[in-house]
């Protein structure tokens, strides 16, 4: 059953794939059909420039990766594993800056780092007579930190759940054979979070990899040029879907790279089994003095996470334009009619309600299903299943404009297309994969022992699964539901192909205004939507002690 | 579940068998269309004399009794599907206005990107669907005429167009404009034309759109070279221009703010629709008058598959009309028209007298990558 269902879910992701594919060897421009060839691939392999942009792609992919998911497990295991001073504020303040979509961080950014007209550079000069151009948004080190602190998410939620469900006796043994708590920290903690480390940093780097607003927004001006603007290329200025799948067969390649890597660093699973069949308390760890300097990352990563990009933006929506000289006279110059657009919008409530619906019961669906695949292949004994790990995170690799073509294709002709279903199935393969990194990071933490125990007294799968392996994975499950709903309720590049006529998904407005460069209109909507985010999410914390992986 | 999401795939791997059929169908049909859009001659004309008043008064006569035929079947058709570039709120403004001027029609409309539109229409149009009545955007229809996606309409009103297309009716226009900073640059220091702007004094000012996208400083780029007519200018232009070693962007409208923002003095180019908007909120940016507009079409093309065609024909004949050009007036856009008067119309906005550039390059139009790779990729890239 576990297999079928894999098996079910694993055709969703394939069969857009396989069309898109296809369409490759037999598209030309403008969709025309050319009959079988491999034009669009020798075009690929005979483009000069792509290597240097690959190069390009690759710097900004690992390097994002490297600060987002290190600064993710960072926060993880002081949340979970430290005695760092206020506890509730502690736990949420790495909550919030989850819920400020990238676009915005970009946007902020840019007005804090931009070289002549940002922020920061004006305050050091206006302040410190610091006339050098420190900051520049626009080169390949804003980039990776933008970037980067969009990749805090994932590791954070990631990572906590593995910490959280530590034996504490592992460490234990360490301190008693003489080990200091640093020490024990950097061979017996880091390394047994090895594999849902690496699943954050994988799913973070095939991110980066196929990333385009920040490249867009940040890198162009800066003449960075990275490899995923070949494959926006092909679909806009040739309208060659065939040709921007060939170029994201580069990506695919390079994401195959990175997964046998993955695999063959996780492949003796067993090592990193931190959760046996022994009872066991997690334990804090008194870091002495060191909690003052834990509570001030984790503030300082809320600062830089969210609470300096809101305030820019929430000055940003008020005052008439941005320019430094206008910013600074805030409040004196403050002015609502930004709000009023907004609100006034037609379409800003009724998206926004549609994607709360279906963004429910997405985040539902792919979590579950991403756990049973990851269950099929390290659970069970079917043969063969390793290859779910690269069909589970193959979407990742194709841009989201190319994969909906493939699901457009799909849907076309039938009572589903223009449906809210065909639009739930493209959420579901867009997210899929990090509902299964998640899972797959998770499970391998799991002992087989406890598996192993109910076998042998006769249990079923569904017993295995829904009475052990599911309760032990409350914790990730939380936090991957938490992630992919609040990724799919501001979904745009997915949802646009598969949107019916007449039926707005996501605050289109928010992000139309995004896309349409009116930031201060964009900025009045964001704050709009954190403030509604950020209300639910403390109340649910604080009202109804909701645990989102915490 | 399972057994839906079984179920769905069903369908679905059915329906890649269905589409692959239908798929070699539409191919035959689509080289067909593409011949017939070949041979429809674009008959563009730069911005001229505004028209006589009794070709107004013709204009709207012809309207009035097209309308009046077209009507009755539009109501039994019942529904119009736009699909649009331009914003929910302006998409909106102007459907609502056209079904309550025509009770007894619906409107839905989809907005995406011109990329999204030309993917989305090429794909339904491919797999047979009949899924939309209007496109409205500018670069989008032209492509998908090239495809044999756009049914060929003219309209009854061309004689009071700034721009017309015998093939595709034109609502509105973009209009290009030099604008610059306030505060950073004086209007007497500003270029005083398009070539000017490639002068090296205006070197660490200046920010470009994109010249190797299908975007607005290509467009103006295809405009300049029909108009000059000479080769060596041509490139010397684009040349120097890239000798400025200027920021390049991608996306028009994030430049224009970092133009506001001061992080630029000049933007080359941008759209005169919101220097006009801003200006008026008293944000620090102007334009140079003395440099010509260059004006690209924003059309209101019928689907070659369109479920409602009578109904889409009566909201371009609409939208091109008096009354449908005072609701896009009214949202911010530039009226097509040669004898509408607004603070965006190049009457009012440019001294008299002055000549727009208009883009008209249908090669350009229509397959934008192969005229880049053949007149501005060799210089720019090379």
């Amino acid at each position: 059953m576990p297999l079928l269902a894999s098996t079910v879910a694993g055709a969703a992701i394939v069969t857009p794939v396989l069309i898109v594919l296809w369409r490759s060897f037999t598209t030309g421009k403008l969709g025309f059909s050319v009959g079988l060839n491999l034009n669009n691939y020798l075009r690929v392999f005979a483009d000069r420039d792509i290597l240097p942009m690959l190069g390009n792609s690759v710097l900004y992919a690992a390097g994002s990766a490297a600060l987002g998911t290190g600064l993710g497990a960072m926060l993880a295991w002081i949340v979970a594993r430290t005695n760092t001073p206020g506890k509730a504020l502690v736990e949420l303040m790495p909550l919030y800056p989850i819920l400020m979509p990238p676009i915005m961080k970009n946007i902020a950014w840019i007005l804090l780092l931009a070289p002549r007209s940002g922020i920061l550079n004006g305050m050091l000069q206006q302040f410190f007579g610091i006339e050098t151009l420190v900051f520049n948004a626009f080169s390949m080190a804003g980039m990776i930190w933008v970037f980067g602190l969009a990749c805090v998410p994932l590791g954070y939620l990631f990572l906590l759940p593995v910490f959280l469900s530590f034996d504490p006796s592992l460490e234990e043994s360490a301190y008693i054979a003489g080990s200091r708590p640093v020490h024990t920290m950097l061979k017996i903690t880091f390394p047994l979070a090895v594999p849902a480390f690496l699943s954050a940093l994988v799913l973070n780097f095939l991110r980066g990899l196929r990333s385009f607003e920040t490249p867009v927004l940040q890198g162009t001006p800066g003449n960075i040029k990275v490899f995923v603007s070949r494959v926006y290329d092909s679909m806009a200025l040739e309208f060659n879907t065939g040709l921007a799948t060939a170029y994201s067969i580069v990506l695919v390649a390079l994401s195959v790279i990175t997964l046998y890597f993955y695999v063959r660093a996780t492949r003796f699973s067993e090592r990193y089994a931190t959760i046996t069949g022994k009872g066991y308390r997690v334990k804090v760890i008194d870091i002495g003095p060191w909690k003052y300097v834990t509570f001030a990352a984790v503030f300082l990563y809320f600062l830089a996470g969210i609470a300096i990009p809101f305030v820019v933006l929430i000055v940003v929506s008020m005052i008439p334009y941005y320019d430094y000289e206008t910013f600074m006279k805030f409040p004196s110059n403050m002015v609502l009619a930004n709000f009023y657009t907004v609100l006034r919008h037609p379409s800003f409530i009724t998206g926004l309600y549609n994607s709360l619906s279906l963004s429910i019961s997405i985040a539902v669906i792919t979590v579950f299903l991403g756990i049973i695949m990851a269950f099929t292949i390290y659970r069970t004994r079917a043969v063969g299943t390793k290859i779910f790990e690269f069909i589970g995170t193959l979407p990742l690799a194709f841009p989201p404009l190319v994969l909906s073509v493939g699901l457009v294709i799909i849907f076309l002709g039938t009572p589903l297309y223009n449906s809210l279903w065909a639009l739930g199935i493209g959420l579901f393969v867009a997210y899929f994969p990090y509902a299964f990194r998640n899972a797959s990071g998770a499970i391998v933490n799991i002992h087989k022992e406890l598996d192993e125990a109910a076998w042998v007294h006769g249990a079923r799968w569904r017993h295995v699964f829904f009475k052990i392996t599911l309760p032990i994975l409350k914790p990730s499950v939380g936090g991957a539901l938490f992630y992919i709903f609040i990724e799919a309720v501001r979904n745009v590049d997915v949802a646009v192909l598969l949107t019916a006529p007449g039926k707005e998904y996501g605050p289109v407005t928010l992000f139309e205004y995004f896309r349409v460069g009116q930031w201060a209109e964009a900025a009045a909507g964001g704050v709009i939507y954190l403030i509604i985010l950020i209300v639910a999410v403390s109340v649910a914390k604080l009202a109804f002690k909701m645990k989102f992986s915490l | 579940m399972i057994i839906k999401t079984s179920m769905a795939l069903f369908v679905a791997l059915l329906a890649v068998l269905l589409v692959g059929k239908a798929g070699h169908g539409a191919d035959d049909m689509m080289k067909k269309a593409a011949k017939n859009a070949e041979k429809a001659v674009q008959k563009s004309a730069p911005a001229a004399a505004k028209p006589a008043p009794n070709e107004t008064a013709a204009a709207e006569a012809a309207f009035q009794k097209l309308a009046k035929e077209l009507y009755p079947k539009a109501q039994k058709e019942g529904n119009l599907i736009v699909y649009s570039v331009w914003d929910v709120e302006h998409i909106r403004a102007i459907t609502e206005a056209f079904t309550k001027r025509y009770p007894g029609i619906k409107a839905t409309y989809w907005q995406g990107r011109n990329p999204e539109i030309v993917t989305r229409v090429l794909t339904e149009f491919q797999g047979g669907q009949a899924s939309v009545d209007i496109v409205l955007s500018d670069n989008a229809p032209a492509v998908l005429r090239a495809a044999g996606a756009m049914a060929s309409y003219d309209t009854v009103q061309k004689n009071v167009l700034v721009l017309h297309d015998p093939t595709l009716p034109t609502v509105s226009l973009q209009v290009q404009a030099l604008a610059f900073n306030t505060k950073k640059i004086k209007l007497a220091e500003m270029p005083k034309s398009w070539e000017d702007v490639a002068n090296p004094k205006y070197k660490g000012l200046i920010a470009l759109d994109d010249p190797m996208r299908a975007g607005p400083l290509s467009s103006m780029l295809a405009g300049l070279k029909d108009q000059w007519k000479d080769d060596g200018r041509f490139k010397n232009f684009i040349r120097n221009l890239k000798a400025l070693n200027a920021p390049v962007h991608k996306s028009t409208s994030a430049m224009f703010r970092l133009v506001i923002s001061g992080e630029y003095a000049i933007c080359m180019p941008a759209l005169l629709h919101d220097v006009i908007n801003e200006k008026e909120k008293g944000t620090p940016v102007d334009y140079v008058r003395g440099v010509a507009p260059i004006v690209f079409p924003r059309v209101a093309g019928i689907y070659a598959k369109a479920p409602n065609p009578n109904t889409a024909k009566l909201f371009a004949e609409w939208a091109i009309s008096q009354e449908g050009q005072k609701v896009i007036d009214s949202v911010g856009r530039e009226s097509s028209r040669k004898d509408f008067k607004s603070k965006t119309s190049i009457e009012s906005a440019f001294p008299k007298g002055t000549k727009a550039v208009p883009v008209t390059d249908k090669l350009f139009l229509e397959d934008p990558k192969k005229w880049l790779d053949t007149y501005v990729k060799p210089i720019w890239e090379g």
